[in-house]
């Protein structure tokens, strides 16, 4: 194994292409070398609906990450979204034969929990492990070497439908790209916004992107809830222009410029340019509850995905913003409302490299995908049953400078 | 065919609409009707047979019949079919009493179970004894319900097939597959009632309601006529500027139709357009447009449109279908349509080449005089005639369809060949009545009440509408010989009637010969049926049974295709109204629908809890 291992990290989203290329250095520091990213176009919603404009938007990321990181880039790791990716909570049970648990338990113990209902054309994408219990005893993190009868397991399965998923990796594979593994969005942006000690504590992180809005909710350290809604910052931009009969271009202008999504404290009586100076004006207060109107009713419908086992009474850590939309005037308070935590807005944290990068949360998921990849090495080696998954992962050594 | 639906109506139901009887038989019968009634269905009275009286009891349909109330005492079959026909057996006579007197029945039942699979063949050889037009609609057992519930249904599934003259199968598990797996299994059973409920009441209206062009029974068994006995049902009802792309949107969504891929497959597809006096030419067309789309080129579209006022101004469409099973050859039904299917279109084009044809024959052998050319004619009107009294009254026999099929080329031969012969109106349908005289003795009676009618109609009708001859004359054509047709030419101009019935028989042995042998065929099976029934039973089932079997002939050939040459005149009324409408509509623009989603218009939609998320929040709230 090498001292070092580079990784990149792949997001095709609805506004952007974005490759991240990233070094691990032995002692664990990650540090990014460079980035490539393009404008997107054929990405609708999350999901690529034109294969071959994608392909033109990504090998023009692809040339430039190699150029900006010096890298020659065989193998990605992508980060798939989407509103037909949902996550489900399972919990399965095994007897354990022989009294003591051991990792073969443990594989069997998934193997039931995957058993969960999913519509037939689903494919899983991750399976998560909560917590362990051991004949009634909660919350065991690792029960490999205790004696037990009955093992139990609560885990969190993320499922989408194959062929879209499929279909996104096939896009890639065309650049050509190897893909290494696929990635739930809001699961890699998770592994640089939000740190140990925040997840212990309880977190949602929200990732308001262009197409869709991803989330993921962590209690006690683990994920009890994740989802994708179709919707995102796009649809602010053509609620604008479809109320105001603007050109979409000239709507995204009036979103990031005069946009809020909270009410107060905008003047009723201001009024905006709509088409540049000494044109027609419109009230800023209309273009204000446009937005508001349209994300208070996607948080709200977050918030009621997440209203079951008290789960956001449990999130002390509160909400965590990121993806290009939480950019937007005055979400914080709107989500602080909405939800009733308190909101931070994430970039990544603690890795070197230039820092206007991970700060801005447009990065978070690309970012991520680097992390994601460096945990998912570091599982690699110990025994159990990651062995099994990282011997998946063999070959991740593609990528060489 | 305005003029003929008119007729069908006043020849066979003095004027009045036909009546529908809806029955439901067992547990999942009595869901279906229950979920009939619950949407109104004030075209049909409803009937529910159930062993399990507290199930019954618990039903809201207007009539309910227990079956085995001495055998089982109220409680269920506990899945044992035989007990289910013995139950079905005691109640026979309430049954029958229920059924008689109506046109149209259609028995509802899941089978699998033991009333439904027990009972239903049983209710369904009642309908059939009481000369009604049966559609069957079952549903089969889920997969994870065992091996021998599935045997149980199919071999229920084979006998209702002999009796009914049509049948619609429902998968269960393709309905499983159909609904979002997150959804409840109440929701589920519902969504499947649901679909069922609503092929009723499409089939019903299609051939109740009145129409532009008519779609009749013969249209209906045309599209469910494959030996994959598994349906394709399609549904949707729109309003608003956009409706008729909205509908056809719907219609596609329908689960049996797995978003029009499996039109794909199917040979023979029935749509009907239907909306108020506001529905466009226009909207017509593009409804068409857009399910032909999903239609292979050479499918047969049976088309049908008609305004009815209830819909007011929403617009509504249905699809029939059924998947192509295995090979033609494979069932004896499916041979039978198919190949009628191509001749149909055959004898419209060529009809005036036909006639060309038959008249050269006929001056080939010296013998062909113009008044051979206008019997000739007048023959094939006959059977023309008879085609809408069948429609009309007694669709019944579906049986004999099957059967008999292979006749339609024969049968034709026989009319040309009779009618050269029959000087007076009377003359052609003799060599019918001849056929049943020899073969089958002992239905003598009924045969001659057949034949007493067949000249009524055959006689005016051929009057009034010479016109009506071409197809028929062309099927001859290709399906005689030019020889048969000789040898009896001659003979007729010379002998009268009596003489004419002996020497058809006699000199043209080879031609007529065929259908003399398959015309008591039908006849011989018709009885065997009655036999269990009363003597007044009896002579009405013959009675139907008779011009049945012409008709059946006649169902090969698309009544449309005949109607088309004939309704020359009623055509012209109909278009110039549409054109009136279309006119009307062509200041509405349809480019937009009422919320406009902009630049998500085209994509999936990203719908939750019934609203379009696409459609900005705004404009939703404030609306």
């Amino acid at each position: 194994m090498a001292s070092s291992n580079i990784y990149a990290g792949l997001e095709i989203g609805t506004s952007k292409v974005c490759l991240v290329v990233g070094e691990v250095r032995s002692d664990g520091a990650l540090r990014i070398l460079g980035v490539g990213q393009h404008p997107s176009a054929g990405v609708r919603k999350g999901e690529v609906v034109d294969s071959e404009t994608v392909q033109a938007c990504l090998h023009d990321a692809l040339v430039r990450a190699e150029e900006r990181s010096d890298v020659e880039i065989n193998t990605v790791f992508l980060s798939v979204s989407g509103a037909h990716i949902q996550g489900v909570n399972s919990r399965g049970a095994i007897r354990v034969p022989d009294g003591e648990i051991g990792p073969e338990d443990l594989d069997e113990v998934k193997k039931k929990c995957r058993e969960v209902q999913v519509p037939s054309e689903n494919g899983f994408i991750h399976s998560i492990i909560q917590h362990y219990y051991v004949d009634g005893q909660a919350k065991i993190v690792n029960p490999v070497g205790m004696l037990g009868q009955k093992l139990e397991a609560d885990y969190h399965i993320i499922h989408g439908i194959k062929t879209r998923i499929q279909n996104s990796i096939k896009c890639v594979r065309e650049v050509p790209l190897e893909v290494e593994d696929i990635v739930f969005a809001p699961v890699a942006s998770a592994q640089v916004v939000l740190d140990r000690e925040t997840k212990n504590r309880g977190a949602l992180l929200l990732d308001i992107g262009g197409g869709t809005t991803d989330y993921i909710c962590f209690v006690d350290g683990a994920v009890v809830a994740s989802g994708s809604v179709g919707i995102g910052g796009d649809h602010i931009t053509n609620d604008i222009a479809l109320v105001l009969k603007v050109p979409l271009a000239r709507a995204e202008k009036l979103k990031v410029t005069y946009g809020s999504a909270w009410l107060d404290g905008i003047n009723p009586a201001e009024k905006v340019p709509i088409a540049g100076e000494g044109s027609e004006t419109v009230d800023r207060l209309l273009i204000c509850q446009i937005i508001n109107a349209r994300l208070n009713e996607l948080l709200t419908l977050i918030n009621n995905s997440l209203a079951f086992d008290n789960i956001l009474g449990k999130t002390a850590g509160g909400v965590y913003l990121t993806g290009g939309s939480s950019l937007l005037t005055g979400l914080d308070d709107l989500v602080s409302d909405t939800f009733g935590l308190p909101v931070y807005k994430g970039g990544s944290s603690s890795m070197s490299g230039p820092s206007a990068l991970f700060e801005n949360p447009q990065y978070a998921t690309p970012v991520g995908l680097i992390r994601y990849a460096q945990l998912l090495n570091e599982q690699r080696p110990r025994a159990g049953a990651i062995s099994k998954i990282g011997r998946k992962f063999e070959k991740i050594f593609g990528l060489s400078r | 065919m305005i003029e003929y639906s008119q007729s069908q109506n006043s020849n066979a139901n003095g004027g009045e609409d036909l009546s529908f009887k809806v029955i439901g038989v067992g547990g999942s019968g009595a869901n279906v009707l229950d979920r009939l009634a619950l949407e109104g269905s004030d075209d049909a009275q409803l009937l529910v047979l159930n062993t399990d009286i507290r199930k019954l009891s618990s039903s809201v349909s207007s009539q309910k019949v227990q079956l085995g109330a001495t055998l089982l005492k109220g409680m269920g079959t506990g899945g044992d079919p035989d007990l289910g026909k013995q139950a079905a057996i005691e109640a026979a006579d309430e049954i029958r009493e229920a059924i008689r007197g109506y046109d149209m029945v259609f028995v509802c039942v899941g089978l699998g179970g033991g009333t439904g699979s027990g009972a239903a063949p049983e209710v369904c050889r009642i309908a059939r004894e009481e000369g009604v037009f049966l559609v069957a609609f079952t549903t089969l057992p889920f997969e994870f319900e065992g091996a021998r519930r599935m045997e149980q249904a199919k071999d229920s599934l084979n006998e209702i097939e002999g009796y009914a003259n049509a049948v619609v199968t429902f998968d269960n598990d393709r309905m499983g597959e159909l609904i979002v797996p997150k959804d409840g299994v109440t929701q589920a059973f519902a969504a499947a009632d649901k679909i069922i409920s609503q092929s009723i009441r499409a089939t019903m209206n299609i051939v109740s309601k009145p129409g532009i062009i008519r779609i009749g029974m013969d249209d209906l068994l045309t599209a469910l006529n494959s030996t994959n006995s598994r349906c394709l049902f399609g549904y949707g009802q729109a309003k608003g500027d956009n409706r008729a792309l909205d509908a056809v949107d719907q219609t596609l969504k329908c689960p049996l139709l797995d978003n029009g891929k499996l039109l794909n497959d199917a040979r023979n597809v029935l749509i009907q357009v239907s909306g108020s006096d506001s529905m466009t030419l226009l909207e017509v067309q593009t409804v068409m447009k857009e399910l032909t789309s999903h239609l292979k080129s050479d499918a047969h579209v049976l088309f049908g449109t008609g305004t009815d006022p209830r819909l007011g101004s929403s617009l509504s469409v249905t699809v029939i279908s059924s998947l192509d099973g295995d090979e033609p050859e494979a069932a004896s039904t499916p041979q039978l349509q198919r190949e009628v299917a191509p001749v149909t279109p055959d004898p419209i084009e060529q009809s005036p080449l036909a006639a060309a044809v038959t008249a050269a024959a006929a001056a080939a052998i010296g013998e062909a005089t113009e008044i051979a050319a206008a019997e000739r004619e007048a023959a094939p009107v006959e059977i023309h005639v008879e085609q809408p009294a069948v429609a009309t009254g007694e669709t019944n026999i579906v049986q004999l369809e099957k059967e008999e099929e292979p006749a339609p080329v024969e049968v034709a031969q026989a009319s040309p060949a009779p009618a050269p012969a029959a000087e007076v109106p009377a003359a052609p349908v003799e060599p019918q009545p001849a056929q049943p005289e020899q073969p089958a003795a002992e239905y003598s009676t009924p045969a001659i009440e057949s034949i007493v009618q067949m000249p009524q109609f055959s006689a005016p009708e051929a009057a009034q509408e010479p016109m009506i001859t071409n197809p028929i004359a062309s099927a001859v054509q290709e399906a005689a010989a030019p020889v048969n047709v000789q040898q009896p030419a001659p003979a007729e101009p010379q002998q009268p009637q009596a003489p004419v019935q002996q020497v058809a028989q006699e000199e043209s042995a080879p031609p007529i010969g065929e259908p003399h042998h398959e015309a008591p065929v039908p006849a011989a099976q018709a009885p065997e049926r009655v036999e269990a029934q009363t003597d007044q039973a009896q002579t009405i089932a013959l009675s139907r049974i008779v011009p049945g079997q012409t008709t059946q002939r006649i169902l090969n050939r698309p009544p449309k295709e005949e109607q088309a040459p004939v309704a020359g005149t009623p055509k012209v009324t109909p278009m110039p109204t549409s054109e009136e409408q279309l006119e009307q509509q062509q200041d509405i623009l349809h480019l937009e629908p009422v919320q406009s989603k902009g630049r998500f218009a085209k994509g999936d939609p990203t719908i939750i809890d019934g609203e379009d998320l696409d459609v900005p929040t705004f404009l939703r709230k404030k609306g």
